[in-house]
């Protein structure tokens, strides 16, 4: 197992990057330049030359479907010190939300980002509120320095899927 | 071909009565409406255009996005004209029914036409600007009617706060007699950004603007094709008829003037670029001897600027020359043109090493290449035709 606290995976869980469902992938408010794909990306979110950016002002909204049924454990997000996210509402199953109507609903779950989450230690969820989930919806909030522009260089994504086996978990198992 | 949800804003406010367009503001801002709805179904049939009004009593949304085109026309019937028009709030519906359309795919897009002064100011109208870039909706506006002062300015600073990549436009029409349809088809707003919608255009250019079209021959190819063909056709013909007389007019008279050196050159790269000519030559001839003296003089004036080999040049100034001294040259032309059958070319072509030197000093000429070598065969047959041709006439 890695050593480095960043990289480690809860045991039993994947990296769901490969069952997002990238032709739906939405990002509100994303500059063109710096867009969601450098954040969300397998290579392009582990150059931390790229990254995502606002556009208008500091909040970001992301809508990320999955192509199947899948258990959300944690997530890892990682960005600057000062224009890293620091207040993350996450929604599961709301399809095509706004800005308007983010303050309308109760999130599933609502973090606070610490430095030390910046840097890429995840971020363990209320599990119980996301074993049923088709798509995710992250709402960024603010900023940790107030910036009129917030920046996220990386998002990983932790979890089971439910309908399927994972291989790799059964690999996993067979070397024990 | 972008799949585009789109809202237009009708300004339908006191403002509106106006004739500084014709018929009326209002009826000139519904032609536009029309052609924009057209063309937006036409570019995707996936597209769908919703119309909101924002004069009157209030905002109101007469159709929400929908692809029925004939549900938008009928819609536009019947309108009145009153009240003032509400920018902020006609935004905000706008926005508010495309975030309800029923196809998600579709990009977002909002088309104001502000015929009236704008009480709201700059700061507002960049707040609301921004909001729109957040929530990735494009804005067009049609800036027409009113132009009090800061009017320009106040939209264009909210097409700054809009834009996201030249997504968002602006067009300011002046009053006056142009229809505002007209301007608007050659604007972005109509095209779509550069694709789609162009063929549309050009068809709505054609029918609006009537006998203005721009086209080669006044006749649009794409409504009748058949006879925009017929003429582009005639015109070459008589275009190529004229060229070959001109040359053919232009080798007799060089012949007059230098010797056989020059004409035959350009006999040469005649026979080798106009293989057919030499066949036509004497009815072409027979044309000329109609012609009066300033055609003549004309076509030779032509066949200076069509010279093809580099000893042509100095044909050219021969010529030019021969021209100059005009008058009587002309008549002696025209006198030999009547008098002379093929005999002065054919007694060139008699020469065969003549010719063949000729073709090899001709650049770019391949005494070699097959098809030359036939053109030779054929001169010279002509040439034994010709013979007897020349005993019976003298």
């Amino acid at each position: 197992m890695a050593s480095v606290a960043s990289s480690a995976i809860q045991r039993g869980q994947v990296d769901l990057v490969d069952f997002v469902d990238w032709s739906s992938v939405e990002c509100l408010n994303q500059s063109s330049t710096h867009s969601l794909a450098n954040a969300l990306k397998q290579g392009y979110r582990d150059d931390d030359g790229l990254h995502l950016a606002s556009d208008a002002d500091e909040q970001l909204l992301i809508y990320i479907p999955f192509m199947q049924v899948v258990k959300l454990h944690s997530v890892a997000i990682k960005g600057p010190e000062e224009e890293g996210p620091r207040t993350v509402k996450l929604f599961s199953n709301k399809e095509h939300m706004g800005f308007s109507n983010v303050n309308d609903y109760p999130p599933s779950d609502s973090v606070v980002l610490s430095s030390e989450n910046l840097k890429g230690k995840p971020v363990i969820l209320k599990y119980v509120k996301f074993q049923n989930v088709r798509s995710l919806t992250i709402f960024i909030e603010d900023n940790q320095g107030g910036n009129d522009i917030s920046i996220v260089q990386k998002i990983a994504l932790f979890g089971t899927t439910v309908d399927t086996t994972n291989m790799k978990d059964l690999k996993k198992i067979e070397e024990h | 071909m972008v799949l585009e949800a789109t809202m237009i804003c009708i300004d339908n406010s006191e403002w509106m009565r106006n004739g500084d367009y014709s018929p009326s503001r209002f009826q000139a801002q519904s032609d536009a409406v029309n052609l924009i709805c057209g063309a937006k179904t036409q570019s995707n049939p996936e597209n769908t255009v919703g119309v909101l009004t924002m004069g009157g009593k209030g905002v109101r949304v007469l159709v929400t996005p929908t692809s029925d085109l004939g549900k938008i026309l009928a819609c536009m019937h019947g309108l009145e004209v009153g009240g003032e028009a509400n920018l902020t709030a006609a935004i905000q519906v706008a926005q508010l029914a495309l975030k309800h359309r029923q196809n998600k795919k579709q990009q977002q897009r909002i088309i104001v036409f502000v015929g009236s002064p704008i009480k709201y100011d700059k700061k507002m109208l960049e707040a609301i600007g921004r909001k729109l870039k957040k929530n990735s909706v494009a804005l067009d506006i049609v800036d027409f009617g009113e132009s009090d002062d800061g009017k320009p300015e106040k939209l264009e600073a909210l097409i700054t706060a809009v834009n996201n990549n030249d997504s968002s436009h602006i067009v300011h029409v002046p009053p006056g007699s142009n229809a505002v349809s007209d301007v608007l088809i050659s604007t972005p707003i109509f095209t779509g950004d550069g694709e789609g919608g162009s063929s549309f255009a050009a068809a709505a250019a054609a029918a609006a603007a009537g006998g203005m079209s721009g086209f080669d021959f006044g006749v649009d190819p794409n409504v009748d094709p058949e006879l925009a063909l017929a003429l582009r056709v005639s015109m070459e013909e008589e275009r190529a008829r004229q060229e070959a007389a001109a040359k053919k007019a232009a080798e007799e008279a060089a012949k007059q003037e230098k010797g056989e050196e020059a004409s035959s050159s350009r006999d040469a790269a005649m026979a080798e670029a106009d293989q057919g000519s030499s066949l036509s030559a004497d009815d072409k001839k027979h044309q000329l001897t109609d012609d009066e003296a300033a055609l003549l003089e004309q076509a030779l004036a032509m066949s200076v600027d069509n010279t093809k080999s580099g000893s042509g040049a100095i044909a050219d100034s021969d010529m030019s020359d021969a021209t100059g001294n005009d008058q009587d040259l002309a008549f002696a032309l025209q006198m030999s043109v009547q008098d002379a059958t093929q005999s002065d070319m054919s007694k060139v072509l008699e020469d065969q090493s003549f010719v063949s030197s000729i073709l090899n000093s001709l650049p770019g000429v391949d005494p070699n290449d097959p098809s030359v070598k036939d053109l030779l065969a054929s001169l010279q047959q002509k040439k034994e035709e010709n013979k007897p041709e020349d005993e019976g006439d003298k």
